[in-house]
């Protein structure tokens, strides 16, 4: 902040000989190993195995997916009953092309997403709202490093809980569905690409949880303002009136996956490339903002 | 070796350390004293990088906490006990701790025998008391085996037990050559604990001196005479430049003669003394003396506050 500070970076201990500027204190520090950033990584990795309520976030994450994988299969299958005696419910399924069932494994993403978003917020609010931050930030006074270290650690695993729940969902509903005599192949292209661009989604959102967790520094009001963006803000945006708020609408992260997803381009929503775009930028840029006021607040 | 050189932080409109400068030198045990939001605590956080000072620097062995290579090694930090994720267990918190500077586990057990933290180590750091939680902050101290100490308040909440371990613990660190920092706001303790003391008051250094010097700079020394001839006594000492106090019948309380000369008074007029006490001034004297206009928080007397 102030340019006195850049003083102290000179050494400035009267009894340094001139022959070795500065190396003898330089070598004090040199004692042993620091933090690197793999050694941050692996003490993030830590921290987050050894917390109870973690790892009951990231079961319940994956019992939701599951559960409403199973929930969807059965209603598709009911659904499907009756469009086979209802010649109108008949014509709204072939109008949706067919393909009913893709989608079945991903219908617990909203959950997964708000789960796994929290979780987001928590691991960065906790530190501060229990002290830890300062421990944390003692360990690694650059504070990047455990920040980039934490980030990895909340994205990889909401990628992977995430990817391996809707598998698992699939699996389960795929009995179900078949008892209907529907078909679901997890196999297929866009099967595969739900499953990947869902999990690359909610661990979008956990990096943007994170963010917020960063930002705000208070579990209650990161989860708040999560669940504002994600569930509050386009509902809101529906009801108020005018072209703007139509516009806009689209450019809310929850509005991305459709269009990433979409077998074709589906009116009134982004390209598929745009999307891609918005949800990058939805994550890079309160990243970068929760990572630049990292390094420079008080902790 | 920790330097501090003009340190200022500000929040807002408040001052809470206005240019503090003083070095805290290896080998001995250092006490930082001063009344609560004296700018301990805040003056330690920007030692260690974790608050950004408002100007000024501070550096351990020449360099700013923050670029040190292994920061966990060249300093190990006190700074609160409930520095700690509360429903983590002291192990896996120790652990986390370790692993960002490739500590051995074979260390991480070292510590936690060290502070006596073996029975409790796997259970949730939340639900420990004070003392168990200072005792945590400790091991984490102390698991980079490093050069540098920093403690705030390490004897808070802990047990008479906990008190005199903190300090052969310190003065046992000091002795092995190392730079031991230590706050805290009880005189008595640093009386027995430190060695040279830098006291501070509302942000500013008030005092930077050994510790025997703060004791006997600070009012001039006393001695305790007992005579059963107390005004004679008094009236020849007065007679030297004494002044005298008469607290009992029979005891005098003389400042600025010595106990020697007193005697020789005595002996010379056939005074018959049966005590002679030199009085040390306590430190809790000196630190109120000292500290008196630049308490924080004044509390009324107790009559005032009963009204």
């Amino acid at each position: 902040m102030s340019s006195t500070t850049t003083e102290s970076m000179s050494p400035r201990e009267p009894g340094s000989s001139p022959a070795r500027p500065g190396s003898s204190n330089a070598g004090r520090s040199l004692a042993g190993p620091g933090p690197t950033f793999i050694r941050v990584l692996n003490s993030e990795v830590i921290k987050f195995r050894s917390l109870l309520s973690t790892l009951i976030l990231l079961a319940s994450t994956a019992v939701v997916m599951v559960g409403f994988g199973a929930l969807s299969a059965w209603g598709t299958g009911q659904f499907a009953d009756a469009a086979n005696r209802d010649p109108q419910a008949a014509a709204r399924v072939a109008a949706q092309g067919g393909d009913l069932t893709v989608s079945v494994p991903t219908s617990g993403i909203a959950f997964a997403q708000l789960i796994l978003g929290s979780l987001g917020v928590l691991l960065m609010s906790s530190e501060f709202t229990t002290g830890m931050a300062r421990s944390t930030f003692a360990a690694v006074p650059r504070r990047l490093p455990a920040f980039a270290a934490k980030l990895v650690v909340v994205m990889v695993t909401s990628f992977v809980v995430t990817a391996v729940s809707t598998w698992v969902a699939g699996l389960v509903a795929v009995p179900i569905l078949d008892n209907y005599g529907l078909k679901l192949d997890l196999g297929s292209s866009q099967s595969v690409k739900l499953l990947l661009v869902n999990s690359i989604y909610v661990a979008a959102v956990a990096a943007i949880g994170m963010a917020l967790g960063t930002l705000i520094r208070n579990s209650a009001g990161g989860i708040m303002s999560l669940v504002g963006i994600f569930f509050v803000a386009p509902i809101a945006f529906q009801l108020i009136p005018g072209d703007f708020f139509k516009e806009a609408r689209k450019y809310l992260p929850g509005n991305t996956v459709e269009p990433l997803t979409a077998a074709q381009h589906i009116p009134d929503t982004l390209e598929a490339w745009q999307a891609g775009l918005v949800l990058g930028a939805w994550v890079v840029i309160p990243v970068l903002l929760a990572a630049v006021l990292l390094k420079r607040r008080d902790v | 070796m920790i330097e501090v050189n003009g340190l200022t932080k500000v929040y807002g409109a408040k001052t809470a350390v206005a240019g503090v400068s003083f070095a805290v030198r290896a080998g001995q045990v250092t006490g930082f004293l001063g009344p609560n939001g004296a700018g301990k605590s805040t003056t330690m956080r920007m030692i260690m990088g974790l608050d950004r000072p408002t100007s000024g620097s501070a550096t351990v062995n020449g360099l700013p906490y923050v670029q040190h290579k292994a920061p966990l090694r060249v300093v190990g930090a006190l700074l609160d006990a409930k520095a700690v994720h509360t429903s983590r267990s002291a192990y896996n918190h120790l652990l986390a701790m370790a692993a960002t500077h490739s500590i051995p586990k074979t260390r991480v057990h070292e510590v936690i025998e060290m502070t006596g933290l073996d029975a409790v180590a796997r259970k949730k750091a939340g639900g420990f008391s004070l003392g168990m939680g200072q005792r945590l902050g400790i091991a984490a101290a102390l698991l980079g085996d490093p050069q540098t100490l920093i403690l705030d308040e390490p004897v808070n909440g802990l047990d008479p037990e906990g008190v005199v371990w903190v300090r052969n613990l310190v003065r046992y660190l000091a002795g092995q050559g190392r730079t031991v920092f230590l706050s805290s706001h009880l005189m008595s303790e640093m009386a027995q604990t430190a060695d040279h003391l830098i006291v501070i008051g509302r942000g500013r250094v008030i005092a930077d001196a050994p510790i025997r010097d703060i004791i006997t700079g600070n009012g001039q020394a006393r001695v305790r005479v007992r005579t059963d001839q107390p005004e004679r006594l008094q009236q020849l000492l007065a007679g030297r430049g004494a002044s005298i106090d008469v607290p009992e019948r029979e005891m005098l309380e003389v400042t600025g003669l010595e106990p020697k000369t007193i005697a020789a008074t005595a002996l010379e007029n056939q005074v018959m003394v049966y005590e002679l006490t030199p009085l040390v001034a306590s430190l809790e004297e000196a630190y109120m003396e000292l500290t008196k206009d630049d308490v924080e928080y004044h509390s009324l007397p107790a009559a005032e506050v009963s009204k």
